[in-house]
């Protein structure tokens, strides 16, 4: 009885894994499924160039094995941490590694948030100040080597034009 | 002799810098007339010789001395003219030296028109302009000379060459014939007119930004510290702008048609190296009118006009010694280190500046601010909001890079996704602004009376969201940002029609006349009231774009067809292996596009291929069918080299893209209405005046 369980259930899990196989080889993987994943890493060598849009034959080759990873059942995060693995952080858009994820984001937020305080503060002291008087005295300051009668001199030439 | 003259000239260009550096501030100093007037004539000079310099190298170039080693790098013998011309700029050392002529352009107008008028700030403003001069003209002079020619040692059984200004004693010049044929070309990717004309226009937006940046360092350094620096440099700022966004725009097109990724902005460094000095300059250009109207925020402006300077500066250094790529290209960069001391002090030396004269007393504001709705308010809100951009954005693109290289030894690459994350709730805030500012007075300005004003802009913006709405726009998210993007262009439009409405009551005019009259008298303010409706315009097309882009790649044999937004793409023909004039080889697909049963156009998206060019040597052009609604976007991207019958097209339908284009020249318009002077009297009141 025991045999016949056991017998059986290998003949299950046969059975499972061949249609399994069958399925996997019948999955064809669009472009379009490869170009989703590609869009979302960035090309290894070149700068800044994400990786579905990149001409280079190198990236011709990643973007098919992108398709083989599809094929075989990878699903996106896999792929994307298979390639982060392989090749560093550069490859996404944003890092996958938490500690270089949060100094990526939290400090710009942070400026901001600081830079929200910064200006309540400064339109608050820009209403409730008591405006200071211009302490310089004038003659601290530079004379103007230009004689006062050149305005008027300017102003008859404009007016005669 | 090309070479011969072009370097003794930048050598002559380089002392009368240094020269009217030192006499403009020693004369003003010691109120040395004639020692200032030299130094302004040196100044002038300068242009001749930088003029001179980069004439020698231009007619190098279209003339084929590939002897030279600039020439021999960025043209051969197969290239169009028109791309011999623009070689100018197309590598390093050509455009470090048309960056410098730029500037002396810029520099000897600015002297020239401005001298009578603000005779106080011309100076220290000179010697700043030659400063920066000085550092440009020694950086092409030591490390980025674009007259090194090519020359045979004495003794070289290989008839190896080497690059050097002055013939080696002893040497040889090499075989023109062996030279012209080993010539590299330009770049493909230059090959291009949008790449042709956009970094000139980046350069002069550049360049202009030095102009108010003088003027604010010579307003310090001077001590007058009226609104005479602003009044000098508003026209250079704005020129400055003008050529800023032209240069942005046109990069985002270039990047369209050519770089093949079905966009036009994808938050490259160096994309983002020549945005961050348009934030500044864009925070800078409305603070500044607070302190024009309201004698406010005189520290806050000079810091603005200083960082703008120092982003263009930084965005220079960051794209030119390798920063971008890596911090140990940086390092391993011969202008690196020299750039990067030059923004340093400079910076340092501006803040220093601003703290003295703070500390003096004499960057005291006048007024207090009365409320939050008031203009002067809400303009210290919009400065806020560009400066957290600038933030965002510097982070992103250089800040996170650079720390996770330097402390944590990882490359890190921030992408769409950061910039996609960061960046909308900060341009839909200044949208807002942009929708509120234009409606609050100066001075005292409550919240109901600001609510009143934007009935009628609130209620049009309502219609229109309707009408979306009937187009089959559901989202409610997409809506509340056409709204507040919509809000700001209605806003525009209704302010302008308020001011042509008083005209015609008050003058009984055409509108057509009234609207000329009123932005005549005051183009500023109608000249901004157009840029705010190119801005809108653009932020529809961005919008649309980004998020109603469609997408697909297939495969097709000749004959078969693709489906995608109500659009159908036929594959009909392939032409392989086209030679051109500059002989690129093009492989070129041709396919006709369809709706609704009629045939709309055929499109010929091609590969092409630059033989004899290193590194990056192919170019994949896009065939695009452009209406308002939506462009047909097509790449070809692969093909069966045999039989040539299947092809692989990558196809976007881009919804509203061209709106991006057109809002952009809106801005261009308005920005060059705003330029305009301001005609404050007219002709009978002049002559009553004159005769009274």
């Amino acid at each position: 009885m025991l045999l016949k369980l056991k017998l059986s259930s290998c003949l299950i899990v046969m059975l499972l894994i061949i249609v399994g196989n069958l399925n996997a080889q019948e999955r064809v993987v669009s472009d379009d499924e490869v170009n989703k994943v590609a869009e979302k890493l960035y090309c290894p060598v070149c700068e800044n160039i994400p990786l579905d849009s990149c001409g280079t034959a190198a990236c011709q080759d990643w973007r098919n094995e992108i398709r083989l990873q599809l094929e075989a059942g990878a699903t996106e995060s896999e792929i994307i941490n298979d390639f982060v693995q392989r090749f560093g952080e550069r490859v996404v858009g944003t890092p996958r590694d938490p500690s270089l994820r949060f100094l990526s984001v939290a400090p710009p937020l942070i400026l901001s948030i600081l830079g929200i305080f910064v200006a309540v503060f400064i339109l608050v002291h820009l209403r409730n100040r008591h405006l200071v008087p211009n302490t310089v005295n004038d003659a601290t300051l530079p004379e103007s080597d230009v004689p006062a009668d050149h305005f008027q001199d300017l102003l008859k030439r404009d007016l005669s034009q | 002799m090309l070479a011969e003259i072009g370097y003794f000239a930048l050598i002559l260009a380089l002392l009368t810098a240094v020269y009217a550096i030192i006499t403009s501030v020693f004369g003003e100093y010691h109120r040395m007339e004639s020692v200032v007037l030299s130094g302004r004539n040196a100044a002038l000079l300068n242009f001749v010789f930088v003029a001179i310099a980069t004439l020698a190298l231009q007619i190098a170039l279209m003339t084929e001395q590939y002897q030279i080693k600039y020439v021999w790098s960025v043209s051969n013998p197969q290239m169009p003219e028109f791309f011999r011309f623009t070689a100018l700029w197309g590598s390093q050392a050509g455009s470090l030296l048309f960056w410098s002529f730029l500037m002396s352009l810029f520099s000897s107008c600015a002297i020239l028109f401005n001298w009578k008028k603000y005779r106080r700030l011309m100076p220290y403003a000179i010697a700043y302009m030659m400063a920066v001069l000085v550092f440009f003209i020694g950086i092409s002079l030591v490390y980025e000379n674009p007259f090194e020619r090519w020359w045979i040692l004495p003794g070289n059984a290989t008839n190896d060459v080497v690059a050097a200004v002055l013939a080696p004693t002893g040497a040889t010049a090499p075989d023109p014939t062996r030279l012209a044929e080993t010539a590299n070309g330009l770049n493909p990717l230059l090959r291009h007119f949008g790449m042709a004309i956009h970094p000139p226009m980046l350069y002069l937006g550049f360049v202009g930004f030095v102009i108010p940046f003088a003027f604010a360092m010579s307003a310090l350094a001077s001590g007058e510290l009226s609104t005479n620096w602003i009044k000098a440099s508003r026209r250079w700022a704005l020129i400055a702008w003008l050529f800023l966004s032209l240069g942005l725009i046109l990069g985002g097109r270039w990047a369209y048609d050519v770089l093949g990724w079905g966009g036009y902005w994808g938050w490259d460094p160096v994309e983002n190296a020549a945005f961050l000095p348009w934030i500044v300059g864009t925070a800078f250009l409305h603070s500044v009118m607070i302190q024009e109207k309201r004698g406010m925020l005189k520290v806050w402006n000079m810091f603005l006009i200083i960082g703008t300077f120092s982003a263009v500066i930084f965005g220079t250094f960051a794209t030119r010694s390798g920063l971008i790529e890596s911090v140990h290209s940086f390092a391993r960069s011969e202008i690196g280190f020299p750039m990067f001391f030059f923004w340093f002090v400079i910076t340092l030396i501006s803040m220093a500046m601003i703290l003295r004269r703070r500390s003096q007393g004499l960057l005291a504001d006048e007024h207090n601010l009365s409320s939050i709705f008031s203009r002067e308010g809400l303009f210290v809100l919009n400065n806020l909001i560009f400066v957290v951009l600038f933030i965002a954005i510097f982070w992103g693109s250089f800040g996170a890079p650079i720390t996770s290289e330097l402390f944590f030894d990882t490359n890190i690459t921030l992408g769409a996704e950061y910039f996609n994350a960061v960046t909308p709730p900060l341009f839909l805030a200044m949208y807002i602004l942009m929708g509120i500012a234009p409606l609050s007075a100066w001075g005292v300005t409550s919240l109901s009376r600001l609510g009143k004003t934007m009935v009628i802009p609130i209620g049009l913006t309502l219609l229109s969201l309707g009408l979306f709405i009937l187009n089959g726009m559901k989202e409610p998210l997409v809506l509340i940002g056409y709204g507040i993007v919509l809000l700001s262009g209605w806003v525009a439009i209704y302010e302008t029609y308020r001011g042509i409405r008083a005209r015609v009551k008050a003058h009984k005019e055409n509108p057509l006349v009234a609207l000329w009259k009123v932005s005549n008298r005051n183009p500023r303010r109608y000249g901004g009231y157009m840029i705010h409706l190119g801005v809108t315009v653009i932020g529809i097309g961005v919008i649309g774009s980004t998020l109603y882009q469609l997408e697909t790649q297939r495969s097709l044999e000749v004959g078969d067809s693709l489906d995608l937004g109500g659009y159908t793409m036929i594959y009909d023909r392939f032409d392989g292996g086209q030679i051109s004039q500059d002989e690129r080889i093009m492989d070129i697909a041709n396919v006709s596009v369809w709706r609704d049963g009629k045939k709309l156009t055929t499109l010929r998206p091609r590969r092409d291929f630059f033989p004899g060019t290193e590194g990056l040597n192919t170019m994949t052009i896009a065939g695009a069918h452009s209406t308002i609604e939506n462009d047909f976007y097509v790449l070809l991207v692969d093909w069966e080299e045999i039989n040539q019958n299947r092809a692989t097209f990558k196809v976007y339908v881009n919804p509203l893209i061209n709106l991006v284009w057109w809002g952009g020249l809106i801005l261009i318009l308005g920005t060059i209405i705003a330029i305009f002077p301001k005609d404050v009297m007219n002709k009978e009141t002049r002559q009553r005046l004159l005769h009274s």
